[in-house]
């Protein structure tokens, strides 16, 4: 998909940063990523992963200015020079002449010092350098980047390198795509994927469930998604992010194969889940479920289309509602007509030829409501059917909308004619009870979510106490043992 | 193994001619034959580069094209449909090595038209997002989008058309099976839609050629309908009741509240 953003929240700024050089303003890319690379190894250190994707948001809030030199001289820290790492990854970055010298005389203070040989630091080289790569759009040094460190990841099973590692097959899988080879790294996915589920890495195997999930679906190969999504084991997802790409996947599969009803919850969960900042994807979600709204027969509000910073992306679905609501074959294949580029490129296009039954289906219903008795040639002039026989097929398409339950109605095949029957008191039906129940059952998820939701702060179950504490709490617990016990004597 | 690769061509050779001359038993036996020999082809499964991959992948492609229309010829469904997702393997997988078959579309709408009748639509559309753009405008897959958009549409006169029009001798066979399923969703769509038609009507309506296929129809598929005076009548009035409660969805509807309202999450 060409939209799709990198959806990280960026909203966390390089707070260690900001607060300790009050003074110096500028502080040097390469001082950050110092900074950076303590986090990490604090993390690594104390087995805390929340640490590590805290270092991975804040690499990406230095993603633009980030600048060869201080890639090189960043790697001539992190690394030892020996390391075969060093030496790949220093060959993929180019030399830059002249301004080497700047980087050591930037950053006086806080003297940050990097422990060599933590396979953490290692991956995260990896990932500094395939993220500059692309960046600069070197993308076959980017290919041969990603390739490497693949093939690394492959001996290392610790939980804190999942974060960095996740990053990594993301970007892996976004560079081929770039190049457009994603049907070379197949296999590749699929068998990461399984070493991820044998490790337990959760987080690995979502996020390789979505690229293998984009993949297919790159190449239309709907049928092998749905087959590889129904037997991947599915859980509780860890990153929203993720969660809303796969409901996304999910819906499209699901679009395809005509089902349109859970293609439409999926499609509107994706869209609301998104962050605000990945407004591509955003719109990419709407696009889809407003074609999925028009499938199933309901006309979406204007409000939808009226979404900041959407309007113009959503100009040529707001077109084609138009077309739909009102019932008129021939505005519809103008529409898209106009706007077939525009389709194609979103890959609706065989979606939008599956609506002209819809745009029928309601320029019928709009007159069976209006009309209680209509002759069918005034049906067929009013739907603009042009074939060679407008009346018979006229008939046979009311017939056939009747059987389905899109109308009310019978035919009187003598005179011609189709009478409409009495629409009748809609309360005294069961119809009020079904709306009811469906808007309960929505509130109850919503109430069930939200409730599962909420995060407690982490380890504050987990506060060491100190030894006087727990001095303390031992005489307190003495005492009151002795007074039980005095108590018990007391009763004797 | 150039011998082995010899004797296919050869064999296929023969195969064609054998079909060409409708000459069904001996096709089924040396599309047997063939099949064997495939299984001694060394680039298949796709597992080793040899130097006549495209030779050997060529001539697999044109058995499996042969085996399907025999398999239509002899009226075998089974086979027909696993002939068809073998075929479908090779065009998706060997784009890139060799140019397409030229019989290539011709193949593809006979797969679609294949999953009409059966009603399997949500499969049709999967098969039509692989097609590429260009394809939509080859004469096969038109016929059959176009086909399923009238069954969608419910415009079945056009349908006869198309009957007719067939842009493929070998979609001919499947024609008979699309006209059954034809008449079937007609005959739903006049039940619920007319309260009686005339004979006459309805015997051009479900496209039948003579009174006497007409009535062996009602009588053996339609024993409710009754004849009255040269004219149908579908059903009987059978009055709706308006006002069954349901009670037993209100019941459970109202159990799963007071279990949300009460459970700890």
């Amino acid at each position: 998909m060409p939209e799709d953003v990198e959806m990280n929240d960026s909203q966390v700024p390089p707070a260690a940063a900001a607060a300790s050089d009050a003074p110096a303003p500028a502080q040097s890319t390469l001082h950050h990523l110092k900074e950076i690379a303590s986090v990490i190894e604090a993390g690594s250190l104390s087995k805390e992963v929340r640490r590590i994707s805290r270092a991975v948001r804040l690499t990406i809030a230095l993603r633009r200015r980030l600048a060869a030199r201080d890639v090189a001289a960043f790697l001539a820290l992190a690394l030892s020079p020996s390391s075969e790492a060093f030496a790949r990854l220093s060959a993929l970055v180019p030399k830059e002449d002249g301004s080497e010298m700047d980087v050591d005389m930037a950053a006086p203070t806080a003297q940050v010092s990097i422990k060599h040989g933590l396979p953490e630091i290692e991956i995260y080289c990896y990932l500094l350098v395939l993220i500059f790569l692309i960046d600069n759009k070197k993308y076959d040094e980017a290919k041969t980047c990603a390739s490497a460190s693949i093939a690394r990841l492959k001996s290392l099973n610790r939980r804190t390198v999942d974060v960095l590692a996740s990053r990594l097959y993301s970007y892996y899988s976004y560079v081929h795509e770039l190049t457009n080879t994603l049907a070379d790294i197949r296999g590749t996915l699929l068998a990461l994927h399984r070493m991820a589920t044998l490790h337990h890495d959760e987080l690995g195997q979502e996020t390789l469930l979505n690229l293998l999930l984009r993949n297919y679906l790159h190449y239309n190969l709907y049928d092998q998604a749905e087959k590889l999504r129904s037997k991947a084991p599915r859980f509780e997802a860890h990153s929203n992010q993720q969660f809303c790409r796969y409901l996304f996947y999910l819906g499209k599969i699901r679009t395809i194969q005509l089902e349109y009803t859970d293609a439409k919850e999926s499609l509107l969960q994706a869209a609301r889940k998104a962050p605000t900042t990945a407004r591509g994807f955003r719109i990419q979600c709407n696009k889809w479920a407003i074609i999925v709204r028009l499938l199933l027969g309901e006309i979406p509000e204007r409000t939808v289309f009226m979404q900041k910073g959407m309007k113009a992306a959503l100009t040529p679905y707001f077109e084609l509602t138009n077309a739909v609501r009102v019932g008129d074959l021939e505005l519809f294949r103008s529409v898209a007509d106009k706007y077939s580029s525009t389709f194609s490129a979103d890959r609706t296009r065989n979606l939008i030829v599956r609506l002209r039954h819809n745009v029928i289906r309601t320029g019928l219903r709009n007159i069976s409501i209006s009309y209680s008795r209509i002759s069918l040639a005034d049906i067929a002039k009013k739907l603009r059917l042009d074939s060679e026989n407008p009346v018979a097929d006229a008939e046979s398409i009311v017939a056939k909308a009747i059987r389905d339950g899109a109308i009310d109605a019978t035919i009187d095949h003598a005179n011609g004619w189709m009478v409409s029957k009495e629409t009748g008191d809609v309360y005294s039906t069961n119809e009020p009870q079904i709306a009811f129940n469906s808007r309960i059952a929505f509130c109850l998820n919503m109430h069930n979510e939200a409730v599962k939701a909420l995060r407690f702060p982490p380890n504050s179950h987990k506060e060491k106490e100190s030894a006087e504490k727990r001095r303390e709490r031992l005489q307190q617990e003495e005492e009151l043992a002795k007074h039980m016990a005095e108590e018990d004597d007391d009763d004797f | 193994m150039d011998s082995g690769l010899e004797e296919a061509t050869q064999k296929l050779a023969w195969l064609s001619f054998a079909c060409a001359r409708d000459d069904l038993e001996s096709g089924v036996a040396l599309l047997a034959e063939l099949k064997v020999l495939l299984t001694r082809l060394h680039s298949l499964p796709p597992l080793e580069k040899t130097p006549n991959a495209v030779e050997e992948l060529k001539i697999a492609r044109t058995i499996y094209e042969n085996a399907v229309i025999l398999s239509l010829k002899i009226k075998d469904d089974e086979a027909f449909g696993r002939n068809l997702c073998q075929l479908k393997e090779f065009y998706i997988n060997t784009w890139l090595v060799f140019a397409r078959s030229p019989y290539e579309y011709q193949f593809l709408g006979l797969n679609l038209l294949r999953l009409l009748p059966e009603n399997r639509i949500s499969e049709f559309h999967t098969e039509l997002e692989h097609l590429p753009l260009e394809a939509l405008n080859h004469p096969c897959i038109k016929y059959a989008v176009e086909l399923e958009q009238s069954f969608m549409e419910g415009t079945y006169k056009q349908l006869a058309n198309f009957c007719q029009a067939v842009p493929n001798e070998t979609y001919v066979y499947l024609m008979d099976r699309i006209a059954e399923s034809v008449r079937d969703e007609i005959v739903d769509c006049s039940v619920e839609a007319y309260d009686y038609l005339p004979v006459s009507v309805a015997k051009k309506m479900l496209m039948f050629t003579s009174y006497r296929e007409f009535f062996e129809y009602i009588s053996e598929e339609q024993p409710e309908w009754e004849i009255k005076n040269c004219s149908i009548h579908f059903h009987m009035a059978k009055p709706k009741s308006h006002m069954d409660l349901s009670s037993f969805k209100l019941i459970k509807q109202a159990l799963s509240y007071a279990q949300e309202l009460e459970q700890i999450v």
